[in-house]
């Protein structure tokens, strides 16, 4: 990465201008981001601004969930300077940043100091989210024993449990909205509190 | 082709995984024409995109951590048609 492909990435705004499908979904997600004074504080302190490199793609949960925490920590704070790049069509910065390796897992959030150093590296959603996902999942499942185990496939439920284990879940997700967007903004912040400008 | 073959595909509404569940259902479509006794979308929630064919889940997001390459589906349905 370099300054000259960096400044080729879309701004944010540009970024939300040439969705084709689900710009409700993510201004919706970033009306409820709601950053802390001190995590705040934490970012305007950086002397210098950090480069993102931001992949995403619109069809992706992860993206419409997490892109907005950063598009508001961003704007908020002043220091990051954000440009997103489409996934599938900068596949060379796609393989840079695999998750475990192997799986082309997007958001992803790379930050540059200004020689465009990477400090740290974003992918996906934190593992705290996931795992807490999974605990509330696998307790859903164990309140009612017409959803069976939370390792039981999905398409060989009836129709009408299903669709009830579907708004269960859907409900147990919105409803960690507010703590996920926390946790987002905690692995952020400890990876731009690595960088030299944060000294 | 025996044309006793069912595929489902489970995928995340929620998500906005509606293209490839139709990417993955159109190709199907197009290389098996008449083959196949059914092909299900399921929408479900929770970043699913699960893909059985007959009994056999032949992919699972959860479990392999993105969506299938459709060649791979394909040769699944091909073997399960026999």
């Amino acid at each position: 990465m370099d300054r000259e492909r960096f400044s080729s990435g879309l701004t944010y705004d540009a970024y939300k201008a040439q969705m084709t499908r689900n710009r409700e979904k993510l201004e919706a997600n970033e009306a409820a981001v709601h950053l802390s004074d001190e995590d705040l504080a934490a970012f305007r302190r950086l002397k210098e601004p950090l480069h993102v490199v931001a992949l995403a793609e619109e069809w992706c949960g992860d993206v419409l969930a997490n892109l907005p925490v950063i598009g508001v920590l961003a704007r908020e704070s002043g220091t990051l300077d954000l440009r997103v790049f489409l996934r599938d069509e900068n596949k060379d910065l796609t393989g840079r940043w695999l998750n475990q390796g192997q799986y082309e897992s997007i958001p992803v959030f790379a930050f540059f100091d200004d020689r465009f150093t990477e400090i740290g590296v974003f992918i996906e959603r934190p593992a705290s989210v996931t795992a807490e996902r999974k605990a509330r999942r696998e307790a859903i499942h164990a309140a009612d024993p017409a959803f069976g185990p939370a390792d039981a496939p999905i398409d060989e439920l009836p129709d009408d449990v299903r669709a009830r284990l579907s708004a269960a879940i859907a409900k147990m997700r919105a409803d960690l909205v507010p703590w996920a967007n926390d946790e987002v903004v905690k692995e952020l912040r400890a990876i731009a509190e690595r960088a030299p400008a944060a000294a | 082709m025996s044309g006793a073959v069912r595929v489902r595909v489970t995928y995340c509404a929620e998500c906005g995984y509606e293209d490839q569940a139709l990417g993955l259902a159109r190709a199907l479509m197009l290389e098996f024409g008449s083959g196949l006794a059914a092909i299900e979308l399921i929408p479900f929630a929770d970043g699913a995109f699960d893909v059985r064919v007959g009994t056999a889940l032949v992919h699972s997001m959860i479990r392999e951590g993105g969506f299938p390459e459709t060649a791979s589906i394909v040769a699944a349905v091909r073997l399960a048609l026999g």
